[in-house]
């Protein structure tokens, strides 16, 4: 296998051109910033200059001097300062404007990630500039075993094939697994007549028992000392939100010891993208049709990682694969915790087929759901409360995400304001749980002010403490 | 008989970019690569700075031997291939040895031009293209003082500028009206030339040397005016050719290189040619040019190698692009495409200040070429945008003032 | 007969209700796991249960699950995981169990789950009667009904050893009536541990099917589709299930032949002939009813009349054979069920006997009694009605069937 590397990835909409990456970069380097950004499109959006690192790289490939080299371990393209002769036929291979002279006494510069441990990322106050540990990703996960065949029958461009296969490799064979029906066992995982397309054990529970039966093995192993099994379950948000809902609340009300994935792609899409408790509303759905009295789903959905909060699970999180680094730090975190007590993983799923995204911009809408704050990246214990794992903050509006979905397109301004008012209104109390304070939104504001205490009390103010329900 | 799948021809960017595209495709299809150098693979466009003593003769190879231990691909220094036989599938070698192959790649490259001025093949003079023609060069400028060049194209120049600092005097004949012919604008070219005016060096342009004599261990060359210039040594460099002499009689169709399509196939079949030795597509033109530069090397290579390697689903090339870049006594001078280009059809626009020079030319909106004096900008980007024939629509303005900024927003957001 | 020599039979005589003597039948089985939600009238039983876990006279994992469905649920990843499992439950839990109780059988999971049966709703009803169980015949339960207090005991022991069989696979019910039985005191023996571990021997319960990182498979992979190897898949799963059925009579009997032969306690398997020999009419019943019918033919036979009983202790798979063979020398047959058979507008095990009687040669007339409905007393008066009734269709009288016997009670 080959080998990947980890990689500095800018998020344009966050982006709010303060420069501070170019003053730590320039400080660091004692010399011109290697970053670079520069105005976008419009006024306040920004793009960037920066090395890629290529894995293909044309710039060492022109250099006649020997003086750049990809470097196997790191992934770096190094330069050398002894080879180089400032040609410049360097910047004739670089598409990205990463490889240029240095104003000041004109050597070549570039970006060489500081190690691994970029200034530039550090000083970068929005966001905009993350370190992506994608390729560190692919390299411990990389090697290790697929639990599920080659071709399993998802649709094009499935997101929840990527979860399923993302997850299990790094659950490994040690693991009994759930899926309940949906478009998990639908593609294939748990075979078809008598053949299976998993490798560990799995089993098709009800859609409505998957937690119980979770519990179930766990108790047995448990009690036989095989407590080092992972029993999990990868089930859609119908299983969990609606019909399987008392299974997965009595299971984290108990505390029962198993891993729970909720692959939310809104619906009931395997049986042909129906509406469930988690669709949200204005969606169009084939049980929520869009006609002339009804205009797609007229009620929010419910936010099932919020109840098992108030569960007190040993572990909830949302997550995205827009953010696989992310989403890998909390599975290693859900399975710990899945050993101690109940550990939610909720992880959100646009489905190209139900949702009508092209299958190549289901990445894309994911990356947008959670830019646009529809969907918010946070986790939970008990010991340590409610943090969001990505800031909610600078969020790009909810309609450029919606513009992005089919099932959306038929949505008026009404619409599209009341799925902002609301999406404002969950990251408000989702900072008030955090412990930051929250900017009530325009929603909120114009409410009357609610209060517990009496008439004429002041109403206390809002505490700077996090959430232990 | 020694023989390999891929048999390469040459050693320098051409034929170490087929290697790796093939290797890409094929991990370990036997593969040997021949050249007449005897060194380990180097680039001709090192020497300049070899012949200064920037680099060391050693330090400048591109690949070492592991390289080809860990590719799989057997290096054959010394070996220089005499004739091809296309039927047979053999390369003959300057000692007998021949090889066999199953795909063939001409990556032989060029080698200087020697004008036919009169007597100068009966007196001593330096070409440089070579690792041993710098060695020499540094050698014998290190005991004279005073040097003339023919030829202010690159290669003149940046030898003169060599010279020049090492202290010799230095005079350069050019047949043509300005430096770089071909390459830069008369706007650009006056700059470089001050440059070149203000470290001593005479620039003769507009001369052709007519007669070369010996003269007590150095020359004297008589240019058209009459005027006889005099130097302890003699540089030619007054371009290059195509190295096909040895594919004389092979049946492979040349031209001023070797012929080759957009997938870099000759005329023969399973035989290909990349770089200076071959005569491809030119993107401006639509005409089939012998560029000469390395990134033009390196793409046909590329080209040339997953073709080899059987790769069916390459999009067809659109041509190779000029794309220059300078520095003399430390002033960068940077051009892409089309950027001396006037006339119907262009739209330039010269910026000249004191400190720098820019020149840009579009066409219908869209840009052709550029070039810069004392204002390096992304080269590669500029070749995007010319190669993708981006519409510069409303930005028109915002890109004049600032390229640089405007190359790296619209590549910012096209890479995203 | 008597015990082996080297085990005590009995380790302590208990004056404890039909409840508690279920949860100690199911405790001397030792169960791994054991899922529990409460319903009247099987509550108490599931206390006993916790009860027992708490005070360390049982080592199971007590699960204390959010609902029937759940309960039935967790014992299925349990018994797929390896683990013996019980529970309990009754109506109203049975029918929201539903959904995975269909699925048991199929799956071929080992298990078994006490029914406390009671009248399902509605009319609104809390009181014992077999609707429950009866509803639930056709799913693929084995079911057996106890007639007493140490039978129930007796009967879950002798239901692991039935279920587990490899030759049977399926779970079985063990029904006993609610209120009566339930909560209704009388002497048990409990057998010793040894006793019983010896009986049951070792577990092996998922075999064939398993969740187990060391066996990986998939459990119950979709089958069927349009034609071709997923139906005939299918098919052959369905054939295995009335295969272990059909196989469980036999089964049924040798383990409660062990199970006598270990205790002393040998329980008619199947069927029970009461005072059958030379019968004329003869009266069929289920469960706890029994006792006041047996009071009944007794009273009948002093008043001269050629009165027998035959009780059933195993309903499914049901012992159409032998029942016909019992009933082939009397002239006519009163049925007496606790449920109704909506469909066939008379009791549910009135429509079973008749069918197994089809297969002699003469045809006697049947007539079918319901009572006992909603926690109703089946008095010894009532069966001497329903045995006056039927002696009364022997000679040839017609009557209109069903017969309700508790319709006015006062
Ligand atoms: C002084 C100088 C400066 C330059 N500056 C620039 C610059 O700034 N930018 C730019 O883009 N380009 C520049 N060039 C041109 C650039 O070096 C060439 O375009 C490039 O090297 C072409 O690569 P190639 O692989 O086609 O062939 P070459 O580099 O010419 O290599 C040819 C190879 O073939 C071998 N060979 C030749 N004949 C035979 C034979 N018969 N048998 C076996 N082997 C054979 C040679 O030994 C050599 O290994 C410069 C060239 C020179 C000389």
């Amino acid at each position: 296998m080959s080998i990947a590397f980890d990689t500095i990835a800018f998020r344009a909409p966050k982006c709010d051109g303060c420069g501070e990456c170019m003053k730590a970069c320039s400080a660091v380097k004692q010399g011109a910033s290697r970053i670079s950004i520069v105005p976008g499109a419009s006024a306040g959006a920004f793009e960037m200059a920066l090395c890629r690192q290529c894995g293909d790289p044309k710039c060492v490939m022109v250099c006649p001097a020997g003086a750049l080299t990809k470097n196997g371990a790191s992934g770096v393209i190094d330069w050398s300062a002894d080879k180089c002769v400032d040609c410049l036929l360097c910047t004739s291979g670089c598409a990205y404007g990463a490889i240029s002279a240095d104003p000041v006494g004109g050597r070549v510069i570039k970006c060489d990630q500081c190690g691994g441990d970029p200034a530039c990322v550090s000083a970068c106050p929005s966001g905009a500039l993350e370190w992506g540990g994608a390729g560190s990703i692919y390299n411990r996960f990389g090697e290790m075993e697929d639990m599920f065949v080659p071709g399993l029958a998802g649709c094009q461009g499935c997101n929840s094939e990527l979860i399923m296969r993302h997850v299990m490799r790094r659950v490994g064979r040690n693991s009994v697994l759930a899926t309940p029906p949906g478009c998990i066992p639908g593609m294939g995982s748990v075979g078809y007549n008598g053949k299976t397309g998993t490798k560990v054990p799995v089993f098709h529970p009800l859609l409505t028992n998957t937690a119980s039966m979770l519990a179930g093995i766990r108790r047995y192993y448990d009690k036989v000392g095989r407590k080092d099994i992972v029993v999990m379950a990868l089930a859609g948000d119908g299983g969990t939100v609606d019909c399987g809902f008392h299974a997965v609340s009595g299971a984290a009300e108990r505390g029962e010891k198993i891993l729970y994935v909720c692959v939310d792609n809104e619906g009931y899409m395997n049986t042909g993208m129906q509406r469930s408790g988690a669709t949200p509303y204005g969606s169009w759905t084939s049980t929520t049709p869009v006609g002339d009295k009804l205009k797609g789903k007229t009620q929010d959905a419910k936010n099932m990682p919020m109840i098992m909060v108030a569960h007190r699970a040993a572990y909830v999180a949302t997550a995205s694969t827009a953010y696989m680094e992310e989403l890998y730090d909390k599975l290693d975190r859900a399975i710990e915790a899945s050993f101690k007590g109940f550990s939610y993983l909720h992880i959100y799923s646009p489905c190209p087929t139900g949702w009508r995204v092209a299958s190549n911009k289901v990445i894309e809408a994911c990356r947008m759901s959670v830019e646009s704050n529809f969907v918010t990246l946070w986790e939970y214990t008990p010991e340590a409360g409610l943090r969001f794992t990505r800031s909610p903050d600078r969020p790009i509006p909810v309609v450029d995400y919606a513009r992005t979905i089919g099932k959306y397109r038929h949505l008026d301004a009404d619409q599209l304001a009341h799925i902002q008012a609301k999406v404002d209104e969950q990251v408000a109390l989702l900072k008030r749980l955090a412990g930051e304070v929250a900017t009530a939104p325009a929603a909120l504001a114009a409410a009357p002010a609610r209060t517990s205490t009496p008439d004429g009390a002041a109403t206390p103010p809002l505490r700077h403490e996090t959430f232990r329900p | 008989m020694p023989e390999a799948k891929y048999l390469l021809v040459g050693s320098s960017h051409a034929g170490l970019e087929a290697l790796r595209a093939i290797r890409r495709l094929d991990a370990d299809g036997s593969m040997a690569m021949l050249t007449k150098d005897s060194q380990l693979p180097y680039s001709p466009t090192v020497l300049p700075y070899v012949m200064s003593g920037r680099s060391k003769p050693d330090a400048v190879i591109l690949r070492d031997r592991a390289f080809f231990d860990e590719t799989g691909c057997v290096y054959a220094p010394g070996q220089a291939a005499q004739s091809l036989d296309t039927k047979a599938r053999l390369v003959t070698l300057a000692d007998g040895v021949q090889w066999r192959y199953e795909r063939l790649l001409i990556a032989t490259g060029a080698a200087p031009a020697i004008p036919p001025i009169p007597g100068l093949q009966s007196v001593p003079f330096h070409v440089l293209r070579t690792l041993d023609d710098a060695v020499n060069l540094r050698t014998r400028m290190g005991l004279a003082r005073r040097a003339v060049v023919l030829g202010a194209g690159l290669v003149g120049l940046h030898a003169a500028e060599t010279l020049a600092e090492a202290g010799l005097a230095v005079s350069v004949i050019e047949m043509k009206n300005q430096v770089l012919p071909g390459y830069i604008d008369a706007k650009a070219s006056e700059r470089i030339e001050a440059a070149f005016a203000s470290h001593g060096i005479k620039l003769l342009l507009g001369r052709t040397a007519t007669q070369v004599a010996a003269l007590d261990g150095g020359v004297s060359v008589t240019t058209d005016d009459g005027r006889a210039i005099e130097g302890d040594m003699l540089l030619v460099a007054t371009g290059v050719k195509s190295c096909t002499e040895w594919l004389a009689g092979s049946g492979v169709e040349i031209d001023r290189g070797v012929l080759v399509d957009d997938r870099m196939r000759t005329s023969a079949a399973d035989v290909w040619a990349a770089g200076d030795v071959a005569q491809g597509l030119d993107f401006a033109s639509g005409e089939r040019q012998v560029l000469g530069i390395i990134p033009t090397a390196v793409e046909q290579g590329r080209i040339a190698g997953f073709d080899m390697a059987g790769d069916a689903k390459q999009k067809p090339w659109a041509g190779g692009l000029p794309v220059n870049t300078y520095r003399f006594f430390g002033r960068p001078a940077v051009s892409v495409g089309q950027a001396a280009a006037e006339g119907d059809g262009f739209e330039v626009v010269e910026q000249e200040q004191p400190r720098k020079y820019r020149r840009i030319v579009l066409a219908d909106n869209r840009l052709v070429g550029i070039i810069t004096v004392d204002d390096p900008f992304d080269a590669g980007i500029m070749g995007e945008l010319i190669r993708r024939r981006v519409d510069l629509g409303a930005m028109k303005d915002a890109f004049l003032a600032d390229p640089t900024q405007v190359g790296r927003r619209l590549m910012s957001e096209m890479w995203r | 007969m008597s015990a082996p020599a080297t085990l005590k039979a009995t380790s302590r005589t208990m004056v404890i209700d039909g409840n508690e003597a279920a949860a100690w039948g199911a405790a001397l089985s030792r169960p791994d796991v054991v899922a529990v939600y409460p319903i009247t009238p099987q509550s108490s039983l599931v206390e006993y249960l916790a009860k027992f876990i708490a005070e360390g006279k049982m080592d199971a994992e007590l699960m204390d699950v959010e609902g029937e469905h759940s309960v039935l649920s967790v014992l299925h990843g349990a018994c797929l995981a390896g683990g013996r499992t019980y529970s309990a439950t009754s109506a109203q839990g049975l029918a929201y169990m539903f959904e995975p109780y269909f699925r048991t059988p199929g799956l071929r999971l080992p298990m078994v789950v006490s029914l406390v049966t009671r009248d399902s709703v509605t009319p609104c009803c809390v009181w014992g009667g077999q609707q429950d169980a009866m509803t639930v015949k056709e799913v693929g339960w084995i079911q057996m009904y106890c007639e007493t207090q140490q039978e129930i005991c007796d009967s879950i022991p002798i239901a692991y050893k039935v279920a587990e069989h490899a030759d049977v696979m399926l779970p079985v019910n063990v029904c006993h009536d609610g209120n009566y039985l339930s909560y209704g005191v009388a002497r048990v023996d409990l057998p010793e541990q040894e006793v019983v571990d010896a009986f049951l021997g070792e577990k092996n319960v998922n075999w064939h099917a398993c969740l187990d990182p060391e066996r990986p498979m998939a459990v119950d992979p979709l089958t069927g589709g349009a034609g071709g190897i997923g139906p005939s898949t299918f098919v052959r799963y369905r054939k295995g299930q009335c295969a272990g059925m059909a196989a469980a009579l036999d089964v049924i009997v040798a383990a409660h032949e062990d199970w006598g032969r270990r205790t002393g306690r040998y329980w008619s398997p199947l069927i029970e002939d009461y005072r059958m020999e030379d019968a004329e009419v003869a009266l069929v019943t289920i469960g706890s009813m029994t006792g006041a019918a047996k009071d009944a033919v007794d009273d009948a036979r002093l008043d001269g009349r050629k009165v027998g009983l035959v009780k059933i202790k195993t309903f499914r798979p049901f012992p159409a054979k032998v029942i016909a063979k019992a009933l082939s020398k009397v002239k006519a047959v009163g049925v007496v069920d606790r449920a109704v058979n909506f469909g066939w507008n008379c009791g549910p095990v009135f429509q079973e006997v008749l069918a197994a009687l089809y297969a002699n040669p003469t045809r006697v007339p049947l007539i079918s009694f319901i009572g006992g409905l909603a926690g109703a007393d089946i008095t010894p008066e009532h069966f001497g009605r329903a045995i006056a009734d039927t002696v009364r269709v022997a000679a040839g009288e017609t009557m209109s069937s069903p017969i309700w016997l508790n319709e006015f009670d006062q």
